[in-house]
């Protein structure tokens, strides 16, 4: 289980449960087998290096240097990312963290090209991500209301 | 913030008045016997927080303390989903248990919520001569890691760590389970103990 802010990279099965505006994030070479799983808690570090995997810039930039040491290009690369969500609406200190974590994610990806495969993000509700690696890079997330999708 | 074992008794005071007083409007609610726990303190990391919440399904009435410091923090009124239904069974005449839970539930556990931490406010402020006014409840039906962090997530960007100050209200006669959890942002809790440390000097 991957906490908030943490990270691994490999090929065995990941998870991160409860993403509420948080973002789980998964990247997956399909011909170095490898892939890697993080748990971001906001959008932009504004410098800090302490805590890399919490904040979308640095986790970005984490992952790809770990996975160009195992052989990764990033045109290789397929990304898909869960969460995003606004779990109590109109609280001015949480307006929209969830919502600014996807943009940046998206917007990070983008300055490396690298592909956003599929995303299931935003709305209300608190999701768990499982993601194996061995299955071409397979996310499943699991939604509070029961509800599944495999993206 | 590492509190001291004189800061941890002022700050569990703090937090046995505070429910003390929440704990006789949920009596009062449900007209039934209320018991309190001893209110505890946990500083839990981030990266550690799956390890004491999860995908449980938990009703979450949450205050944002605002006034002298602006996002001072969290009052959350927690009651598991089961305690929940109990609760407002007992309240809105209902037995069935298997049910969904509809606007009927919500409104009454945002009611319940409103009430029962107004009550923790007003004794903690009065206690303190520190007025820490509550935003507009906000209310989650959902896994409780992702409420708890999307709410650390508004403390902001160098919040690695948090306290919870919990205090368990259980009623037995309804079976029903729930906390007052204070979650104050570093500056906040700071004030607070600066406020204690002060009522508790020699005249």
């Amino acid at each position: 289980m991957i906490g908030i802010g943490e990270y691994r990279i490999g090929s065995f099965p990941m998870m991160t449960i409860g993403l509420g505006s948080c973002i789980g994030l998964t990247l997956y070479d399909d011909t170095v087998k490898v892939g890697a799983m993080v748990h971001i808690m906001l959008p932009d570090s504004a410098g800090r290096t302490d805590r890399p995997g919490k904040y979308a810039d640095t986790a970005i930039d984490l992952l790809l240097k770990e996975l160009a040491k195992l052989g990764c290009k990033n045109r290789s690369l397929v990304a898909k990312m869960a969460g995003g969500a606004s779990m109590f609406e109109y609280f001015g200190a949480n307006l929209n963290i969830g919502e600014r974590n996807a943009v940046n994610v998206r917007k990070c990806l983008k300055e490396n090209n690298i592909k956003l495969a599929a995303e299931d993000v935003g709305g209300k509700v608190g999701r768990s991500v499982t993601f194996t690696p061995s299955n071409h890079g397979k996310i499943t997330v699991r939604r509070a209301d029961g509800t599944t999708c495999e993206l | 913030m590492k509190l001291s074992a004189v800061q941890t008794d002022a700050m569990q005071e703090l937090g046995n008045i505070g429910a003390a007083h929440a704990a006789t409007t949920l009596s009062q609610m449900v007209g039934s016997t209320v018991q309190m726990s001893v209110p505890g303190i946990k500083a839990i990391d981030i990266a550690d927080l799956g390890k004491y919440m999860g995908e449980e399904s938990a009703a979450m009435v949450v205050f944002e303390l605002q006034g002298e410091i602006p996002h001072g923090g969290f009052v959350i009124f927690y009651i598991t989903r089961e305690s929940a239904i109990r609760l407002t069974n007992t309240m809105l005449g209902f037995t069935e248990m298997n049910r969904p839970m509809n606007e009927m539930d919500e409104s009454a556990l945002l009611e319940v919520g409103n009430i029962m931490v107004s009550a923790f406010l007003d004794a903690t402020a009065e206690l303190l001569g520190f007025v820490m006014l509550p935003s507009p409840p906000a209310m989650t039906i959902d896994m409780v890691h992702a409420a708890m962090s999307s709410l650390i997530a508004g403390l902001g960007e160098d919040t690695d760590e948090v306290l919870l100050f919990s205090t368990e209200l259980t009623c037995e006669e309804h079976k029903i389970d729930s906390d007052i959890i204070m979650m104050p942002e570093a500056k906040t809790l700071a004030h607070i103990i600066g406020l204690l440390e002060n009522m508790m000097k020699p005249a």
